[in-house]
């Protein structure tokens, strides 16, 4: 492959008054996970609408795989390979857990709108294919069970499974999981981190935001310290947290 | 006899409306006040193909079909991009200019007085003018519509839709296109309401303006309300009581001037007490 994998160079994107990304530049390998970490308002998941094509940065540029996404539809950059959660989950609410999951299956043609009057058998049979791959998702996360169920009444933890698993459907290459741990029982995060470590080694690539340090340890490959919209580090993980300027800066001095 | 199949003949095309309502409001979301306007330009099309002798009754209806696609794809085009509140203000816009153009395109519309004497349904050389002849016509387009309805909804598309309605950022960041998804649904609801047009020209022999005003367009609302949003029985349901409404009305010792204000009010408070009370209609899901 001719550069590096994943490339954010200089991006800087302006709300208003506020800088939310200055001059942010990193580097993503893949096969790896990277943990974008830095303190609330850092410009995390502003880095995320950047990549994904959400939102267009004042300036700079990434590129994947050598090709420049910043100016591209979220649409093309997910048919390129890179799929994105949020932060507050964003579930399909009324949806049951299947269809959330068959709803991220990319397509082609199975999702014209004149198919299932113009070819009905075939849509039949594609609807029954992709409800088949949605659930062999579902197994391979541990929510086989809860196909059926509504997503209001799955657990939390259930919840943020359901949106990796989403990711998974996408067929993309990188995954952006933006927060998968916060809020989650010992158990549910037990179940997340073994999930994303599987996935890792099927070899998918992660950029996660995490701010458990002792989660980052676990996860990460490498490690994006990110403070006001600008990247002050990138590195191992263990350099990274061991950095008492960098844990000042994370934990207000408390460290 | 003639009286229940009349009433019959009405509900059926009024269930074809609201599967249409149902597809674009109730499924994916879109808020549209403007449905009465393109059941009206279903009507108008058959009416006056026919009735000027331009073409015979399915060529007419294909046009209504095409034509009622069309032009809720290009009402809805511009409109599509605005969310939410904003749409509504669009659509409201929209239908306030149809009922414009169809009261002052006087010399095809017929002004406010509409268009009298639209021949009755011709198909394979027969006229369809008794309603014994029209419902077998209504029932199979009902049936064939119902059954398209039905597949649409369990399709991958038809899932789609359904995600748009709750999310579309989500449904952005599946790598989909919302614009494209609520483009295709816009022809298709403009499909299913361009049938129930022409077939409401064809049964009635006269139309006007009046047919397809905001009060249609609310009417058109409530039936999905009532009957239920997001299922195919609600799309049936809804139409067969709202439109017994005016003949019980009219059977009831009333003037018969005050039988139009009274069915308005009736309709206003069913509205109210469904959203109230049952969000789900008789036999669907909340709105
Ligand atoms: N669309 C937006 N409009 C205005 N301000 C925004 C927008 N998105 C993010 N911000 C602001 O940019 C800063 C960085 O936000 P964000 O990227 O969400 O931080 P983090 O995810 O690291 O907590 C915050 O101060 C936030 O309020
Ligand atoms: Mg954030």
């Amino acid at each position: 492959m001719s550069g590096p994998y994943l490339d954010v160079t200089g991006v800087s994107k302006r709300f208003g008054g506020l800088q939310a990304l200055d001059d942010c530049s990193f580097a993503i390998e893949p096969g790896q996970i990277t943990c974008l970490v830095g303190p609330n308002g850092a410009g995390k998941t502003s880095v995320f609408n950047v990549i994904t094509g959400f939102i267009r940065p004042d300036a700079g540029q990434v590129r994947f795989r050598g090709q420049v996404l910043t100016r591209m539809g979220s649409r093309r950059i997910v048919g390129l390979g890179i799929c994105r959660s949020f932060q507050n989950l964003r579930l399909f609410a009324d949806l049951s857990v299947l269809d959330n999951v068959t709803v991220y299956l990319p397509s082609r043609t199975d999702e014209n709108p004149f198919r299932p009057i113009l070819r009905p058998i075939r849509t039949e049979i594609e609807r029954k294919r992709r409800m088949a791959a949605a659930m062999s998702i579902l197994e391979e996360v541990g929510l086989a069970h809860r196909a059926r169920d509504a997503v209001r009444n799955l657990s939390y933890g259930e919840q943020k499974l359901l949106c990796v698993a989403r990711l998974m459907a996408s067929g993309a290459e990188l995954l952006l999981l933006d927060e998968p741990t916060s809020g989650l029982s010992a158990q549910a995060l037990e179940a997340m981190i073994a999930l994303v470590l599987r996935l890792k080694a099927a070899g998918r690539t992660f950029l996660v935001v995490e701010h458990n340090t002792r989660i980052v340890q676990r996860l990460a490959d490498s490690v994006v310290f990110l403070h006001q919209g600008h990247v002050l580090a990138q590195g191992e993980p263990a350099a990274i947290v061991a950095d008492p300027k960098l844990g000042e800066i994370y934990f207000g001095g408390a460290l | 006899m003639n009286f229940f199949l009349s009433y019959l003949a009405i509900a059926e095309i009024y269930a074809l409306a609201s599967m249409s309502t149902n597809l674009l409001v109730g499924v994916t979301g879109i808020f549209s006040v403007s449905q009465g306007a393109i059941f009206g330009i279903g009507a108008y099309t058959v009416g006056i193909l026919t009735l000027n002798d331009w073409a015979s009754f399915p060529v007419a209806m294909a046009a209504a079909l095409i034509l009622c696609a069309l032009t809720n794809l290009a009402v809805a085009l511009p409109a599509l991009r605005i969310a939410g509140d904003y749409f509504v203000v669009t659509s409201f816009g929209i239908q306030i200019a149809a009922t414009a153009v169809f009261m002052n395109l006087t010399d095809i519309t017929g002004g406010a007085s509409g268009l009298a004497g639209v021949p009755p349904p011709n198909v394979f050389g027969r006229d369809l003018d008794e309603p014994g002849a029209f419902i077998l016509l209504s029932s199979i387009v009902l049936a064939a519509a119902a059954l398209f309805f039905w597949l649409v909804l369990r399709s991958p598309f038809g899932r789609l839709i359904n995600a748009i309605r709750e999310d579309e950022l989500a449904v952005t960041a599946a790598g989909k296109s919302v614009l494209a998804a609520k483009v295709g649904v816009s022809a298709l609801s403009g499909m299913f309401v361009g049938l129930a047009g022409g077939l409401y020209a064809g049964f009635l022999s006269f139309i006007d303006p009046g047919s397809f005003d905001i009060d249609a367009s609310i009417l058109l609302l409530t039936m999905i309300v009532v009957g239920g949003a997001r299922t195919l029985a609600g799309s049936l349901i809804g139409p067969a009581l709202l439109t017994a409404l005016p003949q019980v009305l009219s059977v009831l010792p009333i003037p018969s001037d005050a039988a139009g204000p009274l069915r308005q009010i009736l309709y206003g408070l069913m509205l109210i007490a469904f959203m109230l009370f049952r969000p789900q209609g008789i036999a669907g899901r909340r709105l």
